[in-house]
Parts: C-alpha cells; sequence; structure tokens
C-alpha cells in the first residue's frame, strides 16, 4: 500500500464515487463527483448510517479494521485517508 | 451555536412526519381492546405491528397472576436489587428461564434495552474487541459503545465479512465477542447461527445472540433461532425480552459461564435500576410458562404469518428474505412509504413505519408483525387494505 495521504485520498475518492452510484442510487449524491476534499457530511450530506455502510467497503479494500470510534470525527476524505494510513499501520 | 440548536434537526423531522399526516412516532391508542385490536381516533384498528407474537397480553392466566402479585406484593420495587433486595419471584424467574434454555445462570433485567447494556458493558473492557452485525439493534450498538472495546461491525449475515474481520483481529480473536441477532427485527430474516458458531469456535471468539423476536417463535420448544439451528448450547450469552412474546416487560441474559453471577457486582445498568414490579414478572412467568406448555400457540403464530406473508406477495409486494411472523413491505421512497402507513391507519390496520437510517439499506418499509391471537379474518382485512394502496 502507498501511506501517501494523497494517493490514499484520490483511491478512496474513487471507491465511494462507485459506491454512491451503486448503493444508494436514490440518494441525491449518488451522481455526485467526489474529491480528495469533498466532505462527506455537508457535501454528500451522507448520515452516521451509510458513512458506516462505506467504511465496510473501505475496511475490505485495505484490509484493515476500523473501529466505530474511528469514524465519530471523519468529515472529509482526506480525514478518512489518515484513519486509514493509522489503521494500515497498527 | 447554542445548547439547544442541535435539536434543529429533530424539529425538522418532527415537522416533516406530522405534515405527511399522523406522526407514526406518536400514535396514541383511546384504548386496546385485546391483543390484537385497539381504538385510534375513535375507529377500531387491527394492532399489526406490536410485536405480541404469542399474543398473550390479554390472557386470563396471565392478567390472573398479574393481579394477584399485585395485592399480595405492591405495585412496585421502589429501588434496585443491590440497594432495596430481591423479591422471592425476581429469582425464580431467573431459575426457571435457566432451566428453559439449559444453561447453569440466567439474571433478570428491567427492560430488554437495559439487558443489552447490562450484559455487554459488564463483559467488555478495554482491549477487547466486538465484531457486530451491521444491522443489529440499536441497544446492541449502546452496549458495546458504553463499554471501552474495538467496535468493529460486519456485513449483514455475511459469513465472509465476519471470517475477515475475525482473521484481521489476529491474537485478539480469543478476546473478541461476536454479536448477532436471532431473528433481525426489520426484516424478519435469521442469522445463520450454524455457520457463526462454527467461525467462532475456529477462532477462539465468544458469542452473543439477542433472541428479542425470536423467543417463542423459533425452535423445537421456543428457545430461538440458535435451538432452532441446534446451537444452544454453543451459544455463550443468550439474552432477549419479556415485552414481545411474552407480553410483559423486562430482558433477561442465560449463560453457561459463571461470570454470568458476577455482573450483579459490576453491571451499571443492573445495578442502578429499579427491579421489574412484582406483576411485571408474575405475567412474565406465567407467560414462559404457557410458551412451554402450549406448543400450538407457535403453530398459530406460523400459521397466520404464513397467511399475511403469502397474501402481501401474491399482491405483489417486495417483502423481507424470508417467512416469519416479520413480514416488513419495501416502500419505493420516504414519501410513498408515509402515505401509505396513513393510508392503512385510516383504513384501520395498525402498522410500523420504518425510515432510514434505522433500516437496512437506507430503505424504507411498512413493518407488520403477526400474531397467534390475530384471526384469519383479520389477516384477510389487513391483505385487502394493502391492496387499496
Amino acid at each position: 500500500m502507498n501511506n501517501s495521504t494523497d494517493v490514499v485520498s484520490e483511491k478512496l475518492a474513487e471507491i465511494l464515487t462507485e459506491y454512491l452510484k451503486t448503493n444508494w442510487a436514490n440518494s441525491p449524491s449518488s451522481n455526485r463527483t467526489v474529491t480528495a476534499t469533498t466532505n462527506m457530511v455537508t457535501e454528500l450530506q451522507l448520515d452516521s448510517f451509510q458513512v458506516m455502510e462505506f467504511m465496510l467497503e473501505v475496511e475490505d479494500h485495505y484490509d484493515v479494521a476500523i473501529d466505530l470510534d474511528s469514524l465519530s470525527n471523519i468529515q472529509s476524505i482526506t480525514d478518512l485517508a489518515g484513519v486509514v494510513i493509522t489503521a494500515h499501520q497498527d | 451555536m447554542s445548547l439547544l440548536d442541535k435539536f434543529i434537526g429533530a424539529k425538522q423531522l418532527k415537522s416533516g412526519l406530522e405534515n405527511a399526516g399522523k406522526d407514526p412516532t406518536n400514535v396514541v391508542f383511546d384504548s386496546i381492546n385485546s391483543a390484537t385490536e385497539g381504538v385510534v381516533d375513535g375507529r377500531v384498528t387491527i394492532l399489526a405491528g406490536t410485536n405480541n407474537y404469542l399474543g398473550l397480553t390479554f390472557n386470563p392466566d396471565c392478567v390472573a397472576a398479574g393481579v394477584s402479585a399485585l395485592k399480595s406484593d405492591g405495585t412496585g420495587t421502589t429501588g434496585s436489587r443491590m440497594a432495596n433486595g430481591s423479591y422471592a419471584t425476581h429469582g425464580a424467574l431467573e431459575a426457571e428461564l435457566a432451566d428453559f434454555f439449559q444453561c447453569d445462570q440466567a439474571m433478570v433485567f428491567s427492560t430488554g434495552y437495559a439487558a443489552n447494556l447490562g450484559v455487554l458493558s459488564a463483559l467488555l473492557g478495554k482491549g477487547d474487541a466486538v465484531l457486530l452485525d451491521s444491522d443489529a439493534h440499536a441497544s446492541l450498538y449502546d452496549g458495546c459503545r458504553m463499554s471501552e472495546a474495538d467496535v468493529f461491525r460486519f456485513k449483514h449475515n455475511d459469513m465472509q465479512s465476519l471470517e475477515k474481520r475475525l482473521t484481521r483481529l489476529g491474537d485478539r480473536a480469543s478476546r473478541c465477542l461476536i454479536v448477532i441477532e436471532g431473528m433481525y427485527s426489520v426484516l424478519g430474516d435469521c442469522a445463520p447461527l450454524a455457520e457463526v458458531v462454527a467461525l467462532k469456535e475456529r477462532f477462539g471468539a465468544h458469542l452473543l445472540v439477542d433472541e428479542a423476536h425470536s423467543l417463542g417463535v423459533f425452535g423445537p420448544r421456543g428457545c430461538g433461532v440458535a435451538e432452532e439451528q441446534g446451537v444452544l448450547d454453543k451459544v455463550d450469552f443468550i439474552v432477549g425480552t419479556f415485552s414481545k412474546s411474552l407480553g410483559a416487560m423486562g430482558g433477561f441474559c442465560a449463560s453457561q459461564h459463571d461470570v454470568l453471577g458476577l455482573f450483579r457486582y459490576v453491571s451499571r445498568p443492573f445495578m442502578f435500576t429499579a427491579s421489574p414490579s412484582p406483576s411485571v414478572i408474575a405475567t412474565t412467568r406465567e407467560a414462559l410458562r404457557q410458551l412451554r406448555t402450549r406448543p400450538e400457540l407457535k403453530e398459530t403464530l406460523w400459521s397466520n404469518a404464513r397467511q399475511l406473508y403469502t397474501g402481501l406477495q401474491d399482491l405483489g409486494f417486495e417483502l423481507g428474505p424470508q417467512l416469519s411472523p416479520v413480514i416488513a413491505v419495501r416502500c419505493q421512497d420516504r414519501e410513498s412509504a408515509l402515505f401509505n402507513w396513513n393510508q392503512l391507519l385510516q383504513a384501520g390496520v395498525y402498522v410500523n413505519m420504518m425510515l432510514p437510517p434505522a433500516t437496512p439499506g437506507g430503505a424504507c418499509f411498512l413493518r407488520c408483525s403477526i400474531g397467534a391471537a390475530h384471526t384469519a379474518e383479520q389477516i384477510s382485512t389487513i391483505i385487502e387494505k394493502f391492496a387499496e394502496l
């Protein structure tokens, strides 16, 4: 895994874009283009459940374990990238 | 932002629900006529969303047991068992539950919610790990988060997802508790418990199963899904509630592990809550006796569930994945769900409105729960009213 925050953020944005289209087709955010700086809560208006569901995909993609407490402060894709990198180092 | 500004979202939610008609979270029954019928706004209404699976809430023997206990032991215990002591009937119910589940011990809590908080917060500590099914009830989430354990979710009923997460835990798997439900409350689907047990044994983990909605519904003796799938003795902790099949209020945990007896000294939701009142314990004991001695209740329940499930299926509704007494009808969107829920209520049928985020996949459902006390005629009426939507 390339641990650069930029690289991980870019990949996460790609995964989330696809995930929104596939799993939340009825959501107003389903066709939004996600970038590394996109705020998942304020811009995409994802609720806590949606963020947790997306996290299951992220865990499996990177083969890491992310506990629920780590999600409480995540707003942007960059925040999430930080959590993934930390989980990978643990 | 002030202290009270956080309620802006709740206020908007309340307004949105009220604008669509009646608020589904705040239905008031003028009276309750029986286990299956109430009155709303002066209209006789079939109760098809009250989880009264065995239909025992008006059973004459249960009512008589409650009245007798009210007269002999009074209206309440006025405090916790730690401070005020236990009534003999608390212990008697615990012994009966242990016998029923063929466990060494059982423990009674004041509600099902308190049981999950009480068990999980006592059992789990710093350094422990929880693997929680993603569709688990809020009380299981809250209990896990009340502990200091690391909480990880796995995809609902997905054994590959569970296995991956157990693998990732490495040596910590032996300090892991897998937390699932027997039958899930929104869609009425069951956990593949035999497979979960195989994984927990392979990795040396422990398993807690919440049988809140499956007690009295599944299993040859009505113990739940674990008994149905032949793994009752492999479950480390069984939790459940008295408020559904047993028609009362309260919760319990049963276990083969001696540590359950020590929860009384460390479980804050047990220690700092008033204990169940004598009448509630009495009706619960009588309902448990009936669950054990009247297998025809379960047979009628399943016959009724089949009638409603096939009736709605024949109408072309998209239902939950398997036949069970919980029958969830998927709606296209939030607006149609609210509209149809109001239509049903005005037509004299009460069901549950299930909206995200408390629903699988963020979908909207009209959730029916059927019971042994429903008549074939009532179920036909429910189907007719759905057909008119």
